[in-house]
Order: structure tokens, then C-alpha cells, then sequence
């Protein structure tokens, strides 16, 4: 490695019984071909021998008054400044922090420290989570909920011991949390060495790409779609519950095009903000627009809409289809949809910890966005876990890259903007955010 | 544009092209090539030999005169320290392989070794008289009688990692340690500290100044702590461009002294410690002329020529109290990763991140 190239270091987190040690010990023993310094908390846990496994105890310096964004690791800055200078032995570092520890201060040591800054490349903060256990957690510990937030890549272990139906639920929780994480389901902490030590920092556009529908607005509705529906009746059937119940509204559609579904959507939208209606198994739906409360009872479920006329019908619900199995029947057989499409819901669960992602096209105002992230980092910033995105500046032609955590901001020249559209996309992750505000405001910035 | 500020990058144009060399009164007498980072550089205190410290590999002794003279064990995993005991005959070393080896110059065959308890080890040091040797490891201070091997003590209580240590210059049951909460002051012998300077900082590196008043130590911030223990008063100085690197003490014996030089940042700030109120209200002597951090300085035992070394891979040698402008002793293209004045003032060493050594002669001394 060129000796002044700067250090990748991953950061391993995941609550107790994750699988972090499974994950660990493959590290250290797969043929990657890399050289990796180990520092890990729980002297011992490595149950191989190792040279280049340190344990450190974990100290945290709270470096002024108490402000949540300068408490480091004391014992990383000493180890890692050690490791620096025989950094000929190895070419990465691999932090694994304890189960129940807060990963803010692990993570500000390389955005506040200047040495660590100087010599070191934050590759990724990995988050194990226990696909059987994790939900217990998050209704309960807030470090569980910070250790996703913070997360570049979230590893979802031990799928083997729920149902894919609860793992997609469990996925779309996690979503909610932190939108722009790379997840990845395995057993035995099975997953590819590379996704974990090769994930390259951040990269706004890998994070959009993996989630296109990150940074779209939120809707209270999981699916929507229409259909080309006969007179007569349609059935509901489903044959999954995997929540108590389900909200969904019927009512007819001016088309069967795109145009048409983006008009639904929008009534949609307001139709949910009514109080649904409870609709046990074998009642009969409206198809006026007023939401009905799908009680999932059974392991065989049916409710019928009664079709006047023959028309396209719009159908927006709270989960996909899929989850419950859920198919449209009529006298002639199933219906398929004839536009349909699947949305970024914000129902999944009332997160207080949540991802908020602002997508704007049009140069930003220099002076106005330094304005607008100073007040906002000085304002929220405690609350703010994680923010990555990417400015076109007025006048620039290069990329505006920054990243942060808390208050602390780390900026970098992207490379020219060359034919990619220019745009700006944030994305931040953090406690009791305001997403309407935010949007408004950044909308300040622009030139 | 929003940013950090970058404290790698120069913030005013350099004087390189104005920079005088050094050449004429300090021109290089020999270098060698060892194979990793050089931590530390140590002469024996008669002057007559150079002991260097790899990270990995090795220990070196050469003569001042640069001639080979020892190659020691090299510890497992790395190197911690390497000290010479006050009266130069043996040379003491720790690594992380929890091993405490004692090396006789005059007879290598005869280094005695003992396991230390399990940790991040790399602090060590004699005390003043040689009777005692000191190794912190973990939130512990072990204290060895080098002669038996024996330990006699073992300082506990610090709450966090005991990040430096180092004895009075003279007395010798006195220590300082310096960990997470600050200055801690021992006596051996003594289960609890004698002297406490917890300001909340978390202090990194710590020097006792040559006439025993001061206990300094760089923190984690900025920022330096002073302990007057003479007082027993803190004084606390913070607005360095970053945190601490290096020290070093210019003792000259007359009533004006000692001065501390810091390296705090790219700007040497030098301070009186002498007088009722030390450095306290003082404007320092600021000498701007290295590029990045400095990383290394060090001052003759009596003179007032202060070396510098940078991430820069400037070494260069001033006369703070004369003037700002430095003279380049030698310029590479690598941090300056140690640098000292041999005892007698007669000979200068500067190692690199590379293993590169070099040493000089001082004609000003000859």
C-alpha cells in the first residue's frame, strides 16, 4: 500500500448476539488477501490467534462540556496513532465495537480528531442485527435504533429463524430508520468479505441506486394500483396477516395509464388521512374512497366490492399485495393490475429515528448553504445521527460532497459534474425530524 | 463553501525560499537506513552512543560516530520504548509483547527479560537515580527495581488508560502519570496521589520541566495544562492550531530559564516558565516556518538552539530568542518522526517515518 494513502477503517456494531464474533472470525480467517488490524472490545471474543487483534478497553473523552459531538474514543486515537506507524503490516482496520455501545463516538473520532482525519478513510459502519431478536430491541433501546441509524450496511443475520413475510417487515422497520443503508440478509453472518471492507465511503448515488425510491416523498400507503374491473363483483382474497390489520381504499379512476395513477395517488393520500372504517372478513367494501381497516383474522380472508359498472378502479393499500397474499377476483378470474405501482411508506411504524432525503434539482447559492447548514448542524445537530449529500453549486463545476455526524461536517471536491445532471441530494438520519421543514428550507439555498 | 478547517494544509506562504540552510554549522556526519517507522531516538547520557527504535524490527545502537555497535530483540507485534538507563550502562525495553527486557551495553549476552501483564504497552522510564523503572500499562503503573527484575509497586486508581508517564528530574520516588482526567502526581510508596489536576481534559502526553516546578501535559484538544507544583495551581493554555506533538525544555542554568517550546500546529509557540507567575500572561515567542505539524523538537541540555521536525519533513534549528527565521538542517519528503541533541550538545539525530537516520554534527559546540 502507498504509504500516503489514507487507511480504510470499518467500524463493526451490532447489539449483543448479533453475530458480530461469527462475522469477525470469518474475516480473519477467509483468503481475502487482505491484512486487517483488528480492535475489538471484548478481549477474547476472537477465538483465534491473531497478532494484529488488539483489545481496547473503551474509553470515551468528553473533550468539551459535555457536547454530544466531541466525545471520542480516547483508546482509538492512542491505538490507531500506534498502528500508524507500522501501517506496513496491514492494509486495513477493523473496529468492533461492544454491543450495547453508542457508535457516535467511535465515529466522530474520525471527524474530529485531526490525525485520524489526516490518515484514515472510513469505509463503512457495518450493523449486525439478529433478524430473530432485533424487533424486541428497537421498541426498547434506543442504542440498538442508533447502531441502524448510523449504519452504512446493515446485515440482517439469522434470517433462518423468521418467515420471509416478517423478514420483509423487519426490512421495511429498518428502512424506516435509515433509508440509505445498504441491507443484506444472510445466515451464520454468510455475506460476501467485500461488502463489508469494500464498500468505498460514502456514495450518495450508490445509496439512491440500491433504494430508488429513497428520495421520494412518504406516503401512508405501501401499493397502489388499477384495475380494468367488470361489472359485477370483485373479491378480495388473502391468505397472510402479517399485521392485525390493513388500511385500503377503493374508488373508481379516471384511467388505466400512469397519469391516471398519479391522480389516485394523490386522492389517495387524502382518503388515508380519514379513520378507517373496521371491515372484518366477509363483509362488503365501498368503493367510494373511504378507507377500510382490513382486520387480518384468518388464515383465509375475502371481502367483496360491489362493481356498478364496468370501469378502472383504483385500490391503494398499506402493505404490497404480496405480503398478504392478496389477489382480485372476479366471476371471470384474477384480475391483474393495469398500472401499479409500489411507494415509500412512512406507516411501517411511528420511528422516532427516521431517514429524511431532499432531491432538488437547480444550483445551490454558496453563501446561502453554508448559511443554511451552519444554523442547522447549530440548531439539530444533536439529533442529527448521520447526513451525507451531494450540491451542485452556482458557479462550480465540480461535485459538493460533505458528510457528517452531529454537528461535524466533512466536505470534499466530487470531480466534475461532466455530463451527470446537476442536482443536489441529501439525506439525513436522525431523531424527531421535521421533513416538511427541512425540504423547506434547504429550498432557501437554491441560486 | 461549508469545510473543516484543514490544519494539514499551510496557511500562509512558506519562507522555504527565503530559508537559509545549516549546512555550514551543522553538516550531516553519517546516516543509516532501518526498516520501519522510527519512533524514538535515545542518546546514552554520555553522549557516545545513539540508540534508535523501530515500530517493528530491531533496536539499533550505533556509535556517535555512526558504527553499528548492538542490534536488540525486537518485541512481538512492535516496539514500545527504549530507554537508557541515567547512568548509560543498560538499555531498557517494552513492547506490545508484555516483555521487559534490560539490555547491558558491555555485555548483550547477560539481558535479563520478565512478562509484563497483557496490554497496550509502549510508556516506560527510569527515574532519576536508576533504582526504579516504570511502565504503564492499562490503568496501571508498574514499578520495576531493574536489578532484580523485581516489581515493587503498582500505582492503581487512574480511571482510564494511563496515556504517558514520567518522573521528577531529580527526586526519585515522584512520578506524574497522565491519563483521562487529567495530571496525577505519586510517590512511591503511597497508595493514593499526592496532587490532582483534573480540569476534564483528556491528556495525552506529559514532560516534567528540568527544575522540577512544572507538570505539563498535551491534550487530546489544543490545549496544554500546566501544573505548578511549587503552587500547586493549574494554568491552563489553549488556541493551538491542533493538538500537541512534541515538547521540549530549554534549561539553560541562569535565572531566566526554563522556556517550553510546543509544537502545537505548524507554529512553535515558546514559554517562560521562570519567575513568580511562569508563562502565565505572557505573550510566547512564536516561530512560524514549518509547513505542516510539527512533530518533533528538542532543545541541547544548555544552549538555546531549538531543532524542529514537521509532517513537512522539514528538521530546522532556531534561535528563538534571537530571531524567527529558522535554518533548514535537512529537508526530506517524509514526516520527521523524532529528533534529539545528544547530550553534550556536540552531535544532533533526526529519524523519519521510513527508518531513515541521520545525524549531524554542531560546530558551534565542537
Amino acid at each position: 500500500m502507498n504509504s500516503t494513502a489514507k487507511l480504510p477503517v470499518t467500524v463493526l456494531t451490532g447489539f449483543l448476539g448479533s453475530g458480530k464474533t461469527t462475522l469477525l472470525n470469518r474475516i480473519l480467517t477467509e483468503p481475502h488477501g487482505l491484512r486487517i488490524a483488528v480492535i475489538e472490545n471484548e478481549f477474547g471474543e476472537v477465538g483465534i490467534d491473531h497478532e494484529l487483534v488488539i483489545n481496547a478497553e473503551e474509553e470515551i473523552f468528553e473533550m468539551n462540556n459535555g457536547c454530544i459531538c466531541c466525545t471520542v474514543r480516547g483508546d482509538l486515537i492512542r491505538i490507531i496513532g500506534s498502528l500508524m506507524k507500522r501501517r506496513s503490516q496491514f492494509d486495513h482496520i477493523l473496529i468492533e465495537t461492544t454491543g450495547l455501545a453508542d457508535p457516535g463516538p467511535v465515529i466522530q473520532t474520525f471527524f474530529v480528531d485531526d490525525d485520524m482525519k489526516e490518515k484514515l478513510a472510513l469505509n463503512a459502519i457495518v450493523a449486525l442485527v439478529d433478524a430473530k431478536h432485533i424487533l424486541h430491541h428497537l421498541d426498547d433501546n434506543d442504542e440498538a435504533v442508533r447502531q441502524i441509524a448510523f449504519a452504512d450496511v446493515i446485515i440482517l443475520n439469522k434470517t433462518d429463524l423468521v418467515s420471509p413475510g416478517a423478514l420483509d417487515l423487519l426490512e421495511s422497520r429498518i428502512r424506516a430508520i435509515n433509508g440509505v443503508a445498504k441491507i443484506r440478509r444472510c445466515q451464520r453472518a454468510d455475506v460476501p468479505i467485500e461488502s463489508i471492507l469494500n464498500v468505498g465511503g460514502f456514495n450518495l448515488e450508490r445509496a439512491v441506486g440500491m433504494d430508488p425510491r429513497f428520495l421520494e416523498p412518504e406516503y401512508p400507503f405501501e401499493w397502489g394500483g388499477i384495475l380494468m374491473a367488470p361489472a359485477g363483483t370483485l373479491s378480495l382474497d388473502a391468505s397472510e396477516n402479517p399485521d392485525p390489520s390493513m388500511t385500503a381504499v377503493i374508488f373508481p379512476a379516471s384511467g388505466t395509464d400512469e397519469l391516471a395513477l398519479a391522480a389516485a395517488r394523490d386522492h389517495a393520500v387524502a382518503a388515508f388521512a380519514a379513520t378507517p372504517k373496521g371491515a372484518d372478513p366477509g363483509t362488503r367494501l365501498s368503493a367510494d374512497g373511504i378507507p377500510h381497516d382490513l382486520l387480518l383474522t384468518r388464515s383465509a380472508m375475502n371481502w367483496t366490492v360491489d362493481i356498478p359498472t364496468a370501469g378502472p378502479l383504483a385500490i391503494f393499500t398499506q402493505h404490497h399485495p404480496e405480503e398478504l397474499n392478496l389477489r382480485f377476483l372476479t366471476a371471470n378470474g384474477q384480475l391483474t393490475p393495469a398500472v401499479a405501482a409500489a411507494y415509500k411508506p412512512d406507516h411501517t411504524h411511528d420511528e422516532a429515528v427516521t431517514s429524511v432525503g431532499i432531491e432538488s434539482t437547480g444550483d445551490c447559492d454558496g453563501k446561502k448553504l453554508d448559511a443554511w447548514l451552519s444554523q442547522l448542524l447549530r440548531e439539530q445537530g444533536a439529533n442529527i445521527y448521520r447526513m451525507k449529500g451531494v450540491f451542485a453549486v452556482a458557479g462550480d463545476p465540480d461535485r459538493f460532497i460533505f458528510q457528517g455526524v452531529h454537528m461535524l461536517l466533512d466536505t470534499a471536491n466530487g470531480g466534475p459534474w461532466g455530463t451527470r445532471p446537476r442536482r443536489n441530494s441529501l439525506v439525513f438520519i436522525g431523531k424527531n425530524l421535521d421533513r416538511e421543514a427541512l425540504n423547506k428550507s434547504f429550498r432557501t439555498c437554491l441560486a | 463553501m461549508p469545510g473543516v478547517t484543514d490544519h494539514g494544509a499551510p496557511t500562509a506562504a512558506p519562507k522555504m525560499l527565503e530559508m537559509k540552510s545549516a549546512n555550514h554549522l551543522m553538516p550531516e556526519q553519517w546516516h543509516a537506513q532501518l526498516d520501519d517507522y522510527l519512533i524514538d531516538l535515545r542518546w546514552s547520557p554520555d553522549g557516545e552512543f545513539l540508540a534508535a527504535l523501530p515500530a517493528t524490527g530491531h533496536p539499533c545502537v550505533f556509535s556517535a560516530t555512526g558504527k553499528p555497535v548492538i542490534s536488540l530483540p525486537e518485541h512481538l507485534g512492535a516496539n514500545g520504548s527504549l530507554t537508557w538507563s541515567p547512568d548509560g550502562h543498560t538499555l531498557a525495553s517494552v513492547g506490545l509483547d508484555a516483555v521487559l527486557r534490560i539490555h547491558p551495553l558491555a555485555d548483550p549476552a547477560a539481558a535479563r527479560s520478565r512478562p509484563l501483564p497483557p496490554g497496550w504497552i509502549e510508556r516506560s522510564a527510569w527515574n532519576a537515580d536508576g533504582s526504579r523503572f516504570a511502565v504503564a500499562i492499562g490503568r496501571e503503573v508498574h514499578i520495576f527495581c531493574p536489578l532484580t527484575m523485581e516489581s515493587v509497586w503498582c500505582i492503581v486508581g487512574h480511571a482510564s488508560t494511563v496515556s504517558d508517564l514520567v518522573w521528577h528530574p531529580v527526586l526519585p520516588d515522584k512520578l506524574a502519570t497522565a491519563s483521562s482526567g487529567g495530571i496525577r502526581l505519586w510517590r512511591i510508596g503511597q497508595d493514593r496521589p499526592i496532587g490532582i489536576l483534573d480540569n476534564g481534559s483528556a491528556a495525552m502526553l506529559i514532560t516534567w520541566s528540568p527544575d522540577g516546578r512544572w507538570v505539563v501535559t498535551g491534550e487530546q484538544t489544543p490545549s496544554v495544562s500546566l501544573y505548578d507544583t511549587r503552587k500547586r495551581e493549574p494554568l491552563y493554555i489553549q488556541g493551538f492550531q491542533s493538538k500537541i506533538h512534541a515538547f521540549a525544555w530549554q534549561s539553560d542554568p541562569s535565572p531566566d530559564a526554563p522556556w517550553l517550546a510546543l509544537g502545537g500546529g505548524s507554529v512553535i509557540t515558546v514559554w517562560p516558565c521562570f519567575g513568580k507567575n511562569g508563562p502565565r500572561g505572557v505573550r510566547p515567542i512564536q516561530l512560524p516556518g514549518h509547513l505542516r505539524e510539527v512533530t518533533a523538537l528538542d532543545f541541547p541540555i544548555t544552549g538555546q538552539h531549538l531543532a524542529s521536525g514537521g509532517r513537512d519533513g522539514l528538521v530546522l534549528l532556531w534561535l528563538p530568542h534571537h530571531s524567527d527565521q529558522p535554518a533548514c538542517i535537512a529537508r526530506r519528503d517524509e514526516e520527521i518522526s523524532a529528533l534529539r541533541w545528544s547530550p553534550t550538545g556536540v552531535h544532533f539525530a533526526y529519524a523519519t517515518a521510513s527508518g531513515h537516520l541521520a545525524v549531524h554534527s554542531f560546530l558551534a559546540r565542537s
